[in-house]
Order: structure tokens, then C-alpha cells, then sequence
């Protein structure tokens, strides 16, 4: 699994991505195996929003190592 | 309703003319521009970034569902990316529509959801002196 970090969320991995293998896992197991990976971003958790394939999906979502996932903080633009 | 999206790296060129559309009565645009400040510091610009594919998809998705309900002709809008000067636009979106009353409240409807839901972030100011040593050659 691809997964894309953004904005300040690359300072703290210091990546702008990751490849992890995760199988088939619930949005819960996915963010624990990122934390597991980048211990600083447990703070941001509860602010940032998952997308899968350049789609944002809730809580429900399940993710396999085909998908890209992409860590979204608040965003910013205009 | 015909839709036009770019994010690019390039300065957005002002003016634009409107599209040649029959039956367009109105044209509304909007050009977001870098302030020259942030929190209380002088600033010389700011740095965008953009997760491309899916701010495409979203600023689609977004115009196409606000045309249901404010029904206009065409959208065009660019949003600059990397490091924008101050004062030069960071956004810019035009719409078309028979009458002004539906194409304003479409681009004011785009630009709320836009600053809730597309991912594009300001990622850092820079003061003149940290600009200057990023054009340095």
C-alpha cells in the first residue's frame, strides 16, 4: 500500500511517502500500522482525514495493499 | 455545465476573457490573491502544494454538484501551486451563467467547499530574504 503524506504531516514523517504492506485491513488496523511506522503523527489523528484512490472515505472504509491512501490535514488552499 | 480546471505551477495571466457562451448573461470571477502578511509578519510569499489528482477530482465533483442546485453555463478555474509572490494570485475561478444571481452564488458555494475540501494546503511563508535564496541561481 502507497500511502502519501502532506503539508505538515511530512515534517513530522520527514517522507513524502510510504510503502507498507498491510493486507486487508479497517480503517482502525490501517492507522495503526502507520503510527506504528511514524509514532509523531498519533497527535494529528484525530484532525486528519483518509482518502483512498484520490477519494475521501469514512470510518466504514477497508484498505488493501492495492490502494493509495493519502493522509489529508486541513486543508488550506484558495 | 462545461468545466476547465488547471493547477499549475505558472502565474495565473490577468485579464481573462470571458468564454464566447450564447445565452450567457453574466461572468463572475474571483482572483485570490498572496497577502503580504501572515500572523502578524511581513511576508514575501507563500508556498502551495497539491495532492493533484484528487484537488482535480474534487474541485470537479464540487462544481458539477453545486450546478444542480445554481444551474450556470462554464467554470473555469486555476489554482497556482509552489511558491506564489505576494500579491500575485493564488486562485482564480470565472462562471458563466444566464443571469449573475446563479453564477455568484456558485462561486461563492465553490470557494467555501474549496477552502473545506480540496486538498491543497499553504505549506510555508517565506520573508524576502528566504524568497531571495530560493531564486538565487
Amino acid at each position: 500500500m502507497r500511502i502519501l503524506f502532506f503539508a505538515h504531516l511530512k515534517d513530522v514523517t520527514r517522507c513524502a511517502e510510504l510503502d507498507l504492506a498491510c493486507g486487508d485491513v479497517d480503517t482502525d488496523g490501517l492507522w495503526r500500522k502507520i503510527i506504528n511506522e511514524h509514532p509523531g503523527l498519533e497527535p494529528f489523528r484525530g484532525s486528519v482525514r483518509l482518502a483512498k484512490n484520490s477519494e475521501y472515505v469514512g470510518s466504514d472504509a477497508r484498505f488493501t495493499d492495492s490502494d493509495e491512501v493519502a493522509l489529508i490535514p486541513p486543508v488550506s488552499g484558495g | 455545465m462545461q468545466i476547465e480546471i488547471q493547477i499549475t505551477t505558472l502565474p495565473v495571466p490577468a485579464p481573462l476573457p470571458p468564454p464566447p457562451l450564447t445565452g450567457a448573461g453574466a461572468w463572475v470571477e474571483f482572483r485570490g490573491i498572496v497577502r503580504g502578511e501572515e500572523n502578524g509578519q511581513l511576508i514575501a510569499a507563500l508556498e502551495y502544494e497539491a495532492y493533484l489528482p484528487m484537488a482535480e477530482r474534487e474541485m470537479r465533483c464540487i462544481l458539477e454538484e453545486l450546478a444542480g442546485q445554481r444551474p450556470c453555463l462554464f467554470a473555469k478555474v486555476i489554482h497556482r501551486v509552489g511558491v506564489i509572490p505576494a500579491g500575485e494570485t493564488a486562485i482564480y475561478a470565472g462562471v458563466a451563467g444566464r443571469h449573475r444571481a446563479e453564477a455568484f452564488a456558485l462561486l461563492t458555494g465553490f470557494m467555501d467547499r474549496l477552502k473545506r475540501d480540496v486538498p491543497i494546503w499553504k505549506c510555508r511563508a517565506l520573508t524576502a530574504d528566504n524568497l531571495a535564496k530560493l531564486q538565487a541561481p
